[in-house]
């Protein structure tokens, strides 16, 4: 392999320029001529049955183009169960249910009409936790499925589970046994641009809708199933892609605002562009789910894990979204984090009156991370073993397979958990007791932790098509036109195509563009999730680069040798006394080897006069401009090699690869209040080979943020499924501020054959064990095991004086 | 200058029905606080806009829908900040929390209002946001109350009839409602000249740096070798209002000040407040927040931590 020209420097992003000058177009920058503003009129109670909706006096405030409810609506299903509706006709099942929507001339007089919307109801009891959810005799939040049958209790449809290996022989031949209940609240994905679409149909019927997305094609097809719904028939319905805000899983399926918009735009006959404002963002769209799970983990004298039982209860709140399968991605953790040789798996999801939830980055795998590397300090503790020591000793290893069925690839584990461990200098501060900081108050202790993941590196498939492609188009210049199914949604996907694209082709990184993520012009794809889209991409456009670069080469076998003679020419323009090299061009072009490099094109074994590098842009030209002229392009579509697990029997190998990594974290605890610093954050893992390494070291600051966020301060307060907190000012995200103290990047690289250039899919792993690393060292720091995140400082105290009782 | 303009846009007048308009409000600009006061007149009920940080929030989030909004944001004699015969410092009260950060006097001779003024909110916010403002919100969280408390500022508030002065700690009467009457404008902060050689420490408990203060402490000391001749103290957000501690001023002053003595007055301190619980902390923490806090300034204040463990 020839030495990387492009792949693993670090280059900046091209989206960076304008996003940084205010240039870019966000969904809330783009308008459509004569479009209204939408708004939706949702729910002031829990759970209520609707009794009327009196919409009088919304529709006689000036400007107002069209008011919508279910009574003049048809009924619309949507959701990854169908359980949803756009418009609630009989009762509502949370308050952000939506049950009126208006459309008008400016958004003022849109929020004025839906302040003038008004709805009888008589209040439901509710259930607001899974455990009230399940009593006997509880309130049903669905009193029928989407079919019409009846339904008996709360628990959503959908079933995971896993067992591997005799889980009660190895209960009791364990020499040590620790269980422990974690939990994990709701939190919001946090998202700079807040969620909106504008819909607009022609005058044919074909609706185009600017979406705030990272699925533009599975949503292209719910709205598509919509509009037949409506009664539309056929309709052709092309889904666009503007600048994303950052989406972090709230793009992972279609939403009522967007439905309505549609509706809207339908029956006013002009654009409607809903925008969410940072409360309903906060309050109206779906956040991170909150669990609670129960965990016992064994192992025997020297520390070796005998078993892992896992049992997770998941509030789904009032409806169903892809996020309710955050238990798909669970089981790789508990089944294949550490070698585990009996694994039992079982997660309950149910319906309660809450906020209906998500997916968010790391998608079910940092809630289980919380429970698992909690849990086997306390484990290790118990044992006696030093918790690196019990890591290494359990540790996975290349080329094995896991109890799901996983087939690792390449695993960096080891080396991770070594070099986390080097850089905290584990083993000499971990020897003694936990040091009091010596300063004003003492009171002060400080500690180290540290805790592992693994997590789907080469795709996930969790859907029958697990595919990406591409579109490669060169124009007249050189340029290389690269269009993309996938979302840039802020992580860095356009950086890493760019590189790729410049790296397999053989062109300069300036001359490739990534077109807008448009259904009109993309190959279809699944989605930018499950860490896939930089993975998905590079090895779409390995391919269709490949098919380009042997079309170019096919070509220049007749083509180049003109070429050449010409920038021969030029050349001798230039320099009369030149005298060329002795060498048959047009033999050489009819045998030899050619190459494309930085947009030259060459035979390998040509000397190295300037005039036979070609330039790629004249070279195109020469065969575009011709009696049977020809533009080159390449497509190329890429469904990996992964399985569709049985997640009832939880066995399948999800994902052509696996990312693992380690995280360490030196924290101090002040014992008077229960605040915990973080002092330093070291974070090894393993990704296979770099791509771009600043758009990397972009996504694991950023992930690692949230990871701080998700252990110390993030969590969507609500009381009877009312949220407390729908802003910025009690919602709180760390800041700079927060992230002042030095985190320590490293990267294990093997050269994972499954990936791109050797690279597996990063884009989540790095807020995955970011929270059970700071509870480990707070653990090491004062002695206290915390099971409930947010790490509140009121939460750390509270532990803190029982343990002196 | 008054300028009718409608705080919400109101559409063009083109709906078919076009029976109801937006609702909007009239917002005037008063060069004169003589102007001011007749339009506060003319407007029963219209809202005071200095900052608007406070207000704009509230009435977007239609918590306020006030028929009129007079802005003081061209009175000139609101703003500024002047010397007081005395060693004092008169603040005008529709001053910028940035501006007044960028005056030596300020900074120099107030250094525990500086302390608060630096933590509060976002550099964006304090551009705007206003010491007059911060104090006729009346929150309990006020950053700018304690420090001003343990200054003992004065409140000058005028109207067409008069003008009256407050202490601070009369002008707060709960969480959002002061002495301030519906007629009268707050116009000025007085600052009486500081305690010579005040040794001073403002602390905010936050969440994240950028957060309301769940808790705050501000403490003010005189010593002359290690006795405290003069102490002033004062806490934000653990009670209605801004609150000055008395009984742990009284307890400090003529004692040698100790470790003990400064664990003694953090007891005091903790129950001399009233917190409550709510979303964004517990009551039971403010209190302990409180306690710790007010020991740890006294003895940092003191220099006592050099002299060999603290307490």
């Amino acid at each position: 392999m020839t030495a990387r020209r492009h792949i693993g420097k670090a280059t900046p992003r091209p989206d960076g320029p304008d996003k940084a000058a205010g240039r870019a177009l966000y969904i809330h920058d783009l308008a459509r001529p004569g479009m209204l503003y939408g708004k939706v009129k949702f729910s002031e109670h829990a759970h209520a049955r609707i009794r009327s909706i009196d919409t009088a006096a919304a529709e006689r405030v000036r400007g107002v183009r069209a008011v919508l409810t279910a009574r003049n609506t048809p009924e619309l299903r949507f959701g990854f169960l169908r359980d949803n509706l756009v418009l609630k006709r009989d009762k509502v099942r949370q308050f952000r249910d939506e049950v009126a929507a208006v459309a008008a001339v400016d958004p003022e007089a849109a929020a004025e009409a839906v302040d003038r919307i008004r709805v009888e109801y008589e209040p439901l009891a509710g259930v607001f936790t899974p455990e009230e959810a399940l009593r006997d005799g509880a309130p049903l939040v669905h009193e029928a499925d989407p079919q019409g049958r009846p339904r008996r209790d709360n628990r959503v449809p959908l079933r995971f589970h896993h067992e591997s290996g005799d889980l009660a022989a190895a209960e009791r031949a364990s020499r040590h046994v620790v269980e422990g209940t974690f939990s994990t609240p709701r939190i919001q994905q946090g998202c700079m641009g807040t969620a909106g679409c504008i819909a607009e149909f022609d005058r044919r019927g074909h609706l185009t809708i600017w979406a705030k997305t990272q699925i533009p094609f599975l949503a292209q097809r719910d709205f598509t199933r919509f509009l037949a719904d409506l009664g539309l028939g056929e309709r052709d319905v092309r889904v666009i892609v503007p600048t994303l805000g950052g989406a972090f899983g709230s793009g992972l399926d279609t939403h009522a605002y967007e439905y309505l918009a549609i509706l809207l735009a339908w029956k006013a006959g002009r654009a409607v562009k809903i925008v969410y404002t940072r409360e309903e963002e906060f309050a109206c769209l779906s956040p991170r789910q909150c669990t609670v799970t129960r965990i016992a983990q064994g192992c025997d004298a020297e520390g070796r894990l005998t078993f892992r039982r896992v049992d997770v209860l998941q509030d789904n709140g009032a409806y169903t979204s892809w996020g309710a399968t955050y238990p798909s991605v669970m089981m790789v953790p508990v089944t294949s984090l550490y070698r585990v040789p009996a694994v039992h798996f079982d997660a309950q999801i149910v319906y309660t009156n809450n906020t209906y939830c998500q997916a968010m980055r790391g998608y079910g795998n940092p809630e289980v991370n919380w429970a698992i590397e909690s849990n086997l300090d306390d484990l290790a503790h118990a044992a006696g073993i030093d918790p690196l020591e019990v890591r290494l000793r359990n540790c996975n290893e290349p080329g094995e397979v896991t109890p799901m069925g996983l087939k690792v690839g390449t695993c960096g584990l080891r080396e991770c958990l070594e070099r986390t461990a080097a850089r905290l200098d584990w083993p000499a501060r971990r020897a003694g007791p936990s040091k009091p900081v010596a300063g004003v108050g003492t009171g002060k202790r400080r500690g180290l932790g540290l805790a592992s993941l693994c997590h789907v590196g080469g795709s996930g498939r969790i859907y029958r098509s697990d595919a990406s492609g591409v579109v490669l188009r060169l124009d007249d210049f050189g340029f290389v036109h690269a269009h993309y199914g996938g979302v840039e949604m802020g992580q860095g996907l356009h950086s890493v195509l760019t590189l790729a694209v410049a790296e397999a082709l053989g062109v300069r990184p300036e001359k490739v563009i990534v077109g807008p993520t448009d259904t009109a012009h993309c190959p279809w794809d699944v989605g930018t999730h499950a860490s896939r889209g930089a993975f998905m991409a590079c090895t779409a456009v390995l391919r269709a680069a490949d098919e380009l670069r042997r079309r170019i080469f096919e070509l220049a076998r007749a083509a180049y040798p003109a070429e050449a003679e010409a920038a021969l020419a030029r050349h001798r323009r230039r320099d009369p006394e030149y005298r060329p090299p002795d060498f048959d061009v047009a033999e050489a072009a009819r045998s030899g080897t050619f190459e494309l490099q930085d947009g030259f094109l060459f035979l390998r074994e040509a000397p190295p006069e300037p005039w036979l590098r070609v330039e790629l842009a004249r070279f195109l030209r020469a065969v575009h401009f011709r009696e049977g002229g020809e533009m080159l392009s390449a497509e190329s579509f890429v469904d990996p090699p992964t399985q569709l697990p049985d997640f009832e029997r939880g066995f399948g190998n999800l994902s052509a690869a696996y990312a693992y990594g380690t995280q360490g974290a030196e924290v101090e605890v002040d014992e008077e209040t229960g605040e915990v610093r973080v002092l330093r954050l070291v974070a090894v893992h393993d990704v296979g080979a770099v791509l771009n390494p600043q758009t990397l070291a972009g996504q694991m600051y950023g992930a690692l943020a949230q990871g701080l966020g998700y252990a110390l301060y993030e969590e969507v307060l609500s009381e009877r499924g009312r949220i407390l907190n729908p802003d910025f000012r009690d919602y709180k995200l760390p800041t700079a501020h927060e992230l002042g103290m030095p985190i320590e990047l490293e990267f294990v690289e093997p050269d994972e054959p499954a990936g791109p250039f050797g690279a597996k899919g990063v884009g989540e792993s790095g807020l995955v064990p970011t929270a059970p690393a700071i509870a480990n060292a707070i653990h090491d720091a004062v002695g206290v095991r915390l099971y409930d995140l947010p790490l509140r400082p009121e939460r750390v105290l509270e532990a803190l004086r029982k343990r002196r009782v | 200058m008054t300028r009718a303009a409608a705080g919400v846009p109101r559409c063009a007048p083109r709906g078919k029905r076009g029976a109801v308009a937006t609702s909007g409000f009239a917002y005037h600009r008063p060069t004169t606080l003589r102007e001011a006061w007749r339009l506060l007149a003319e407007h029963p009920g219209a809202a005071l806009l200095a900052g608007g940080t406070d207000l704009l929030v509230r009435i977007r989030a239609r918590e306020l829908q006030p028929s009129a909004v007079v802005s003081l944001r061209s009175i000139p004699e609101l703003a500024g900040a002047a010397a007081e015969r005395g060693g004092g410092l008169r603040l005008g009260a529709a001053t910028p929390v940035a501006d007044l950060l960028r005056r030596a006097t300020v900074v120099r001779r107030y250094p525990l209002l500086a302390q608060a003024l630096r933590v509060m909110a976002s550099p964006q916010i304090r551009n705007v946001a206003t010491l007059g403002g911060n104090l006729c919100n009346a929150s309990p969280c006020a950053d700018t109350a304690p420090p001003l408390l343990a200054y003992e500022a004065r409140v000058e508030l005028r109207s067409a009839r008069g003008r009256r002065e407050l202490p601070l700690e009369e002008f707060f009467r709960g969480p959002g409602t002061t002495a301030r009457r519906a007629s009268e404008i707050l116009t000025a902060v007085r600052l009486p000249a500081p305690p010579p050689g005040a040794r001073v420490l403002f602390h905010k408990q936050r969440r994240v740096h950028l957060d309301l203060a769940l808790a705050s402490v501000a403490v003010l000391l005189r010593l002359q070798g290690t006795t405290c001749r003069r102490a002033r103290l004062a806490a934000g957000s653990v009670g209605p209002t801004p609150l000055r501690l008395r009984a742990v001023e009284r307890f400090l002053e003529g004692r040698i000040l100790t470790e003990e003595v400064a664990v003694e007055a953090g007891r005091l301190a903790a129950t001399a407040v009233s917190p409550i619980t709510d979303l964004r902390s517990t009551a039971d923490w403010r209190r302990r927040i409180v306690e710790v806090r007010v020991r740890r300034a006294l003895v940092e204040l003191a220099g006592l931590e050099r002299a060999g463990g603290a307490p």
